[in-house]
């Protein structure tokens, strides 16, 4: 994201209003930016910029653009810890369910790249879980599977 | 008929510009009854209130009606107005038409329409008001204070100073209450025993407070200037005028429990006087933990080993019986359990501790005599991690609201860890740092500098143990970036509920708290230590979490409060109270269930109810509850209640 210097004069101050309009959002300008949810973040602890601490910080801010055409909006492993450790009630894997939507809705990124984010996450849950029974119960057949996964579903499909 | 005058203010243009007063007054002054009626930009003002009574003399008025701002704001003023004109108090009545009307309303038409109908609707209460003068009664001088920290201290020492008795109750062994627990106090570093035993010794040999440790509130009943109150003095099993307070009972007991002061960081025996400074310096038994009460008799030791014979296990709970005339609630806080806070592994991990520990630890007088020992090990712990907003900012999960005390305390244990441990590191982790007091922000300055502490901005998110160490999970949000913090201990800023029993408290005292337990004052501005019903004060954290210095002041002031009511021998209570026609009563008894205020009571010689006048709070739930009307409100009855109604709905 841009380090330029943000002049709030053009920025579109109706943005939270809009977030908070939508159900799931109605509370995220309470965030006082404690930062729990970026502390125990997953995607955080592995990508450089992932913050949800600081896409909250831009949303109030009215950054519109910079937040609904950023890739980092599609990091969002929504696996819910920072909903559940938000001392304010933000509900922030909700608010990033609403900013894709959004996004979607008003042409910053094609409609299929939802569609590709489930599907997405849904391949990666399931070599995921593969690899965990691997580890537990190591067997050939899954071996076999695995491999297929990652050398040709990764190189076809991804 | 009395005469009766109509009084219209513009409040500036708080009224007149949604109320038109000049119609108001056209049409009131054609009202039936009516005789005089008028209008002023301010009535309040000395002009106002001028022609008031002006008016009242030359035009023979018999009562008045102001329509203006709420009567909470100036009815008083204008019923003392009144009483210089010659006339009772209690013919002059207020028309609410600014709250109730013009601040709620636009339509200028309406409203106005809605003014003139609660004028008539007041002119037809006031028809039938009668002359009354305030019910008078003694008040007795003696205060009951209940909790004795340094709020219950310092309000008992300023009441006695001034020549008043005071009856000081503590439920714990000792007097001091937390204070005592602490080690040093910000944003000075005093040390918190030095300044605050002369208080306790001061009030153990102060002519004026009679002290009763170990001893609850029982019971009261009564009202301002009258209370009873039965206090329960808890066996202690050591008969006081025989003990020295030599210890030779607590060193023989061969029973050990964690200490309740050193917040379990320490022992203490079953028989025991909870620190070396205790006022009263004499042991209790705790039964609950003894050898002779659990075991039917068995051991006693400390019975053989005192010199003095004072031990008596057959000493009895004593209900000693008090008449005050008021009461001051200084019944502190505690700490928000620990246990609550799962993701910080707290009461599960032993060296992740709350601030009160840490204090203890700290103290010269602790577990560890002032040296620092993590609990685990008792090693010394190079790198200490402080949190805040533990419990507190977190209406998701926990309290709501700033625990207020906690950012200056955490200053002051990073500190004063680094005066103790010098080549450790302190870590403190805040969402914010408020330093609102005089000196505070300096004294943070002061520490971040010469202290070398370092401040991550961030709430952690977890704490994990891994083998010795635990591992903080946090981010500095300044950064944006991710840490995980290793450290040895970790210090709990937890938040500050009030203390147990406190709800219990007010039950019995029959005062308001806020949905957290905290007792509610009348006013949050202007009246901060009286409680929303006359005879109790408020001191200290009882009230709201806060540090020592907004202690002591709010303790000073519940105690001129008392001072003032005390200042004379009498006090009068408002005759707006309910009365019993004797001809209607059938004496069925139902007012007296009812009423909350216990002022109802059967006059079993003549079959009927009636009215303990100082006691009754004029609430009307006996004349709602009476099913022949024969309980009546003064200048409150049925029929002046109908003839209102009857005005407003034409």
């Amino acid at each position: 994201m841009a380090k330029d210097k943000i002049i709030l004069s053009e920025m579109d101050a109706n943005f939270k209003y809009e977030i908070a309009s939508m159900p799931g959002a109605e509370h995220f300008q309470r965030c006082f930016t404690c930062g729990t949810c970026t502390a125990a973040c997953p995607v955080a602890e592995v990508h450089e910029d992932y913050d949800p601490r600081r896409i909250i910080r831009m949303c109030i801010l009215g950054m519109k653009k910079e937040v609904l055409s950023s890739d980092l909006l599609w990091m969002c492993s929504r696996c819910y810890t920072c909903y559940a450790l938000c001392p304010q009630g933000v509900k922030f894997s909700d608010v990033i369910d609403v900013l894709r939507d959004m996004a979607i809705k008003e042409g910053y990124v094609p409609k299929e790249r939802y569609l590709k984010a489930r599907e997405l996450d849904k391949f990666v849950q399931e070599l995921r879980c593969d690899l965990i029974n691997q580890k537990l119960h190591p067997d050939k057949k899954l071996d076999d599977k695995i491999k297929t996964k990652l050398d040709k579903e990764i190189k076809v499909k991804w | 008929m009395k005469k009766i005058g109509v009084f219209v203010c513009h409040c500036g243009r708080n009224i007149s510009a949604t109320v038109n007063i000049d119609n108001v007054v056209k049409k009131i002054k054609k009202y039936p009854g009516v005789s005089f009626c008028t209008d002023n930009k301010y009535m309040c003002s000395d002009p106002g209130q001028d022609l008031i009574k002006k008016a009242i003399k030359e035009k023979k008025l018999g009562s008045v009606v102001i329509a203006a701002c709420s009567p909470s704001l100036h009815e008083v003023t204008f019923r003392n107005n009144s009483v210089k004109a010659g006339l009772n108090p209690y013919l002059t009545e207020i028309a609410n038409i600014r709250e109730q009307c013009s601040w709620v309303h636009t339509n200028i038409e309406e409203a106005t329409k809605k003014a003139i109908n609660i004028i008539e609707s007041i002119i037809e209460k006031i028809k039938l008001n009668e002359s009354l003068s305030p019910v008078k009664v003694k008040v007795n001088p003696k205060v009951l204070v209940i909790g004795a920290g340094i709020a219950g201290i310092q309000t008992s020492l300023d009441v006695a100073n001034a020549g008043h008795k005071v009856i000081l109750i503590e439920r714990s062994p000792s007097i001091g209450g937390r204070m005592a627990q602490l080690s040093e106090t910000f944003p000075t570093l005093d040390c918190s025993q030095c300044i605050l035993t002369p208080k306790m010794v001061e009030v153990s040999q102060h002519k004026n407070i009679s002290l009763y440790t170990f001893s609850e509130l029982e019971e009261i009943s009564g009202n301002v200037g009258n209370f009873k109150v039965k206090i329960k003095k808890k066996a202690s099993c050591v008969d006081n005028t025989k003990c020295t307070g030599c210890g030779i009972c607590s060193e023989k007991c061969p029973v050990s429990v964690d200490s309740e002061f050193d917040e379990g960081l320490g022992k203490r025996k079953a028989i025991y006087s909870p620190f070396p400074q205790a006022v009263p310096n004499k042991p209790v038994i705790d039964k609950e933990n003894c050898t002779f009460f659990l075991k039917d008799g068995k051991c006693g030791v400390c019975k053989i080993v005192c010199p003095f014979e004072a031990i008596d296990f057959n000493q009895k709970d004593e209900i000693i019986e008090k008449e005050v005339g008021a009461v001051i609630v200084a019944t502190g806080y505690e700490l928000y359990p620990m246990k609550n806070i799962k993701e910080y592994g707290a009461g599960k991990y032993p060296d992740v501790i709350n601030g009160l520990q840490f204090e203890r630890l700290l103290s010269a007088s602790g577990p560890t005599e002032g040296e620092i020992h993590r609990p685990s090990d008792n090693k010394i712990p190079k790198r200490v991690a402080f949190i805040s907003c533990v419990g507190s900012r977190d209406p998701e999960h926990h309290l709501p609201y700033c625990s207020k005390i906690c950012c200056m305390y955490m200053v002051k244990h990073a500190f004063l860890y680094k005066e103790h441990v010098p080549d450790g590191e302190a870590i403190v982790f805040s969402i914010d740092t408020r330093t609102s007091g005089k000196d505070y922000e300096e004294f943070f300055t002061r520490a971040k500098e010469e202290g070398n502490i370092l401040y991550i901005r961030g709430k952690p998110a977890r704490i994990i143990k891994q083998g010795n160490e635990l591992v903080i999970w946090c981010i500095n949000t300044l950064t944006g970036k991710q840490l995980r913090v290793k450290c040895d201990m970790v210090v709990l800023s937890m938040a500050i509920v009030p203390s147990s029993g406190a709800l219990q408290l007010a039950k019995e005292l029959r005062i308001q708290t806020n949905s957290f337990g905290f007792f509610s004052e009348a006013h949050p501005k202007l009246r901060p230590v009286e409680s929303l019903v006359p005879g109790f004060y408020l001191a200290g954290t009882a009230q709201s979490p806060k540090d020592i210095p907004d202690t002591v002041s709010q303790a000073s002031g519940a105690a001129a409060k008392v001072l003032t009511l005390l200042s004379s021998d009498e006090i009068s209570h408002s005759p707006i109270i309910a009365t019993v026609n004797e001809e209607l009563c059938s004496g069925c008894g139902i007012c007296v269930e009812t009423c909350p205020y216990d002022a109802r009571e059967m006059d079993e010689e003549r079959q009927i109810a009636t009215v303990k006048e100082i006691l009754c709070e004029g609430c009307g739930a006996c004349i709602s509850a009476c099913p022949s009307g024969a309980s009546q409100q003064r200048n409150l009855t049925d029929d002046q209640i109908n003839n209102m109604i009857k005005v407003i709905l034409q």
